[in-house]
């Protein structure tokens, strides 16, 4: 038994007691941030595993956007509303659990034991990589082979972002509670780390193409630049969404759309890309949209706007 | 035992985790918790049952996991949207109605 392999069960172990205590735990709040942690763990599987594209995103999106999300919500209903103990006996609910976890487990270990057929998909896409010019295979799927799945996920994001809007009603935008920024720490969080953030973003969305990273990752960091603007009050949460915050959302969507339209004019197949221009211009705009949707859900706002105007 | 047989048995020890806290918890967004532990069981799961290539997990399963995580994180927003006017509306965090709490 190797060290790696120590690490691997001290990991699995850590999550599967994590996962136990977010689930059964008393405190809401201690378990969102245990829920964090879990997914800083998941993070590190990823990485563990071979998955680097997959490590960030976890990373940044399944722990930090989640997280952030899930904390902004606790403080709206109000801690007033804690949770009464269960009052029902969880003997049944424990044997489904036993029972569909095993029934994982079954299936996972079954699958492990399968030989990998010799043209499966991955090993395909490996294989095109090269005429695309791209030098990360993720990117490779998510933009090119698989582009359709990635263009649909953005439809999935306006959906929520749509969804999200409708059940908001009338209501007013959810009120920050702001921070000084007067005070030495958060003014130079904002000045320093804003654009750092802003710095990543762009690296991680032009190393995408040839290394770990990509739109998702970006957007993420972007995210959390966006968070952090809004929680500072440098951004303002509006009731109405303006004509930029409209187009900027549905940005994403619309490059896919119409890159792939121009490419049946020209003389392509529809929905191919062309070269490795559409790439980049279909991931910025990815960034943008994602970012702007994801900021606007934390908000719980309609718009954004700058604190000045 | 290698790496990924590690990582299926702890992914499933997580959605037993995760259904179990499912079906037991009464608080909304402890179930929505309990639902995102699950995803990331099953993205685990889907990553190593999915077999690798000489560089690595197989790229389309990553990038559907990628596209899961992102999704994921989109499906619970939009649920702590309808959690947050649920409680606007009714003053309830749980699915229960009122008459049932004094039962």
């Amino acid at each position: 038994m190797t060290v790696g392999v120590v690490v691997d069960m001290m990991l699995g172990l850590a999550l599967v007691a994590l996962s136990l205590r977010v689930v059964t735990g008393g405190s809401l709040f201690r378990d969102i941030v245990l829920f964090i942690l879990f997914g800083l763990l998941v993070a590190l599987s990823w990485a563990r595993l071979g998955a680097p594209d997959l490590a960030l995103a976890e990373a940044a999106i399944g722990a930090g956007l989640t997280g952030a999300l899930m904390l902004m919500a606790y403080r709206s209903i109000g801690a007033d509303t804690e949770e009464r103990p269960v009052r029902r006996r969880p003997g049944v609910a424990l044997v489904v659990a036993v029972l569909t976890g095993s029934l994982v487990a079954v299936i996972g270990l079954a699958a492990l034991g399968i030989e990998r057929v010799p043209d499966a998909a991955g090993d395909a896409v490996l294989e095109a990589l090269p005429g695309t010019g791209l030098g990360n295979a993720v990117t490779g799927v998510l933009l090119v082979f698989r582009g359709l799945d990635t263009m649909l996920e953005m439809a999935v994001l306006l959906v929520a972002l749509l969804g999200a809007w409708t059940v908001l009603g009338d209501a007013r935008p959810g009120r920050v509670h702001r921070v000084d920024r007067r005070t030495p720490l958060v003014g130079s969080l904002l000045t320093v780390v804003a654009p750092i953030t802003l710095l990543v973003a762009v690296h991680l969305l032009l190393a995408g193409t040839d290394a770990p990273g990509g739109a998702f990752q970006a957007c993420a960091v972007l995210t959390g630049c966006g968070v952090l603007m809004v929680l500072t009050g440098t951004l303002r949460p509006t009731a109405v969404a303006g004509f930029a915050t409209r187009l900027l959302v549905v940005a994403g969507l619309a490059a896919f759309v119409l890159v792939g339209a121009g490419a049946g004019f020209v003389g392509h197949a529809p929905m191919t890309l062309t070269g490795t221009w559409a790439v980049y211009l279909i991931e910025t705009a990815m960034m943008l949209s994602i970012a702007l949707t994801m900021t606007l859900l934390f908000a719980r706002a309609r718009g954004l706007r700058g604190e000045g105007s | 035992m290698s790496t990924e047989v590690v990582y299926v048995l702890a992914a499933s020890a997580v959605f037993g985790a995760g259904v179990y806290g499912l079906i037991v918890a009464n608080h909304l967004m402890r179930k929505l918790l309990a639902l995102n532990v699950m995803s990331s069981a099953v993205f685990v799961t889907m990553l190593t049952v999915a077999g690798t290539t000489p560089e690595g997990p197989d790229p389309v399963a990553q990038a559907l996991v990628l596209t899961g995580i992102v999704i994921a994180v989109a499906a619970t927003a939009f649920a702590l949207a309808l959690l947050v006017r649920l409680v606007q509306e009714t003053g309830l965090v749980s699915l229960r109605a009122k008459d049932d709490d004094g039962a």
